[in-house]
């Protein structure tokens, strides 16, 4: 807690420009309008319950439709049965439906939803449609910037349904759960901006959590992130994810994400 | 005598359709963006601005969210083409300064409410219309200017200016 404290006064009291590109929370801010975001997640966690790793690969399209919605597509490759298999996907939108702006500071909300797909076998009690279940999410993502600083968080419902053709949801196993994610965004350099062309570098530390509605078993997990953007177009995310507290079974809850994303602007005239 | 009559009349043709067109001209626009977090979202504005025909040119200063969008000559923009434009790429105008000629202000759809020409050059005038400053600013303008006929309409036909410059 202690350390937890620290960390986040060191978060306020950077003097910089506050960042939301989030990883794990995606902002209230959508894509701009007419552009692609294109990008690749990767992802290693290490296997709770049996030797090696557990490989995930996501690539993502997203388009900004207007101002205020976004769409975004998901595939999931994994290598859980040793060759890596497309084992679903994803459609998300977004969106934002309240905007107050100033000068140093804004405060966003937008409203999501997901619908995922996933063929693969049912191992753990943590629901993760992204990835692992089949299932719907819906919810809430509030985004602030007090001059310095960008503080994110989203509060959101998940459902999941059978994994379909071969693995039903165990009925012992709560099928519905409560998300939430609280995340601080910091830009530590450049201090002074001079070109588009210049290297930023991002440190943010998100908050993961998830109670399970039915039993009311949980998980926090802790998500140090730094992201360098390149040219002001590209963007790469290091990050890793490491469990705080947990009364679920979960298959592998700790591990590092590789993100490279890449932004089309003015698609067409 | 009668060819230089002819060559006489089509350079004054000439001349009047640009002093017609270079009334309505805007030559430069100032965007000060509010609710930007970082570079990449100001290259989102800057590549938003540089898709527009008439846009020449555009430079940012980073640190303060300031566009500066040269125009081509003869173009017939509208102010309100900054604001779709910034508002696409996803942010708000707290902002605007023209840099116009005199008689450019002195019509339609332009309103002027505050300051007065004392020259024939070109003067810079800031946009106070909602949507073209911060939300505070326009709450502070919207008690400034309660006499006026229409600046509290908030239409989207007519801007609204005062000379700053």
């Amino acid at each position: 807690m202690k350390q937890f404290l620290i960390v986040i006064s060191f978060f306020y009291f950077q003097k910089s420009m506050g960042q939301e590109l989030f990883l794990m929370t995606d902002p209230a801010s959508n894509v701009p309008a007419n552009s692609l975001g294109v990008n690749v997640l990767q992802s290693l966690f290490k296997e709770e319950f049996k030797s090696g790793n557990n490989y995930h690969l996501m690539p993502e399209l997203t388009y900004g439709l207007n101002r205020n919605l976004m769409f975004r597509a998901s595939a999931f490759v994994s290598n859980r049965n040793n060759s890596l298999v497309t084992e679903g996907g994803s459609f998300m939108t977004k969106y934002r439906f309240y905007s107050e702006d100033d000068l140093n500071s804004h405060f966003r909300m937008a409203a999501f939803g997901r619908y995922s797909f996933n063929n693969a076998d049912i191992h753990q009690e943590q629901l993760e449609i992204m990835g692992h279940n089949t299932g719907f999410e819906t919810g809430i993502v509030a985004t602030k910037l007090i001059k310095k600083l960008a503080i994110s968080s989203t509060v959101s419902f998940e459902k999941v349904f059978d994994n379909k053709p071969n693995y039903a949801f165990p009925d012992n196993q709560g099928d519905n759960a409560t998300n939430y994610t609280l995340s601080f965004g910091q830009l530590i350099y450049p201090k002074k901006y001079t070109s588009l062309k210049q290297t930023n570098i991002n440190l943010m530390l998100e908050f993961v959590g998830q109670t399970i509605n039915e039993n009311g078993k949980s998980y926090i997990d802790v998500v140090p992130v730094v992201q360098f953007i390149f040219n002001s177009q590209a963007r790469l995310d290091l990050a890793y994810r490491k469990e705080l507290m947990s009364s679920m079974v979960r298959s592998a809850p700790d591990g590092v994400y590789l993100n490279l994303y890449y932004t089309f602007f003015n698609l067409k005239k | 005598m009668k060819t230089f009559n002819h060559k006489y009349s089509v350079l004054i043709a000439l001349m009047t359709l640009f002093s017609i067109t270079s009334q309505a001209q805007i030559a430069k626009a100032e965007i000060q963006a509010t609710g930007l977090t970082c570079s990449m979202c100001s290259n989102a504005i800057n590549k938003q601005l540089k898709s527009l025909a008439e846009v020449e040119n555009v430079e940012i200063d980073l640190n303060t969210n300031t566009f500066t969008v040269i125009l081509k000559e003869n173009n017939t923009l509208k102010p309100s083409i900054f604001k779709e434009n910034v508002e696409k790429a996803g942010f708000f105008i707290g902002s605007l300064i023209l840099t116009v000629k005199p008689e450019t202000i002195a019509e339609k759809p332009y309103v002027l409410v505050d300051g007065k020409a004392n020259t024939d050059k070109t003067i810079q005038v800031q946009v106070l219309d909602k949507g073209y400053v911060t939300d505070k600013t326009f709450k502070k303008l919207s008690k400034s200017y309660k006499n006026s006929t229409t600046y509290n309409t908030n239409s989207e036909a007519d801007f609204h200016v005062k000379i700053v410059n």
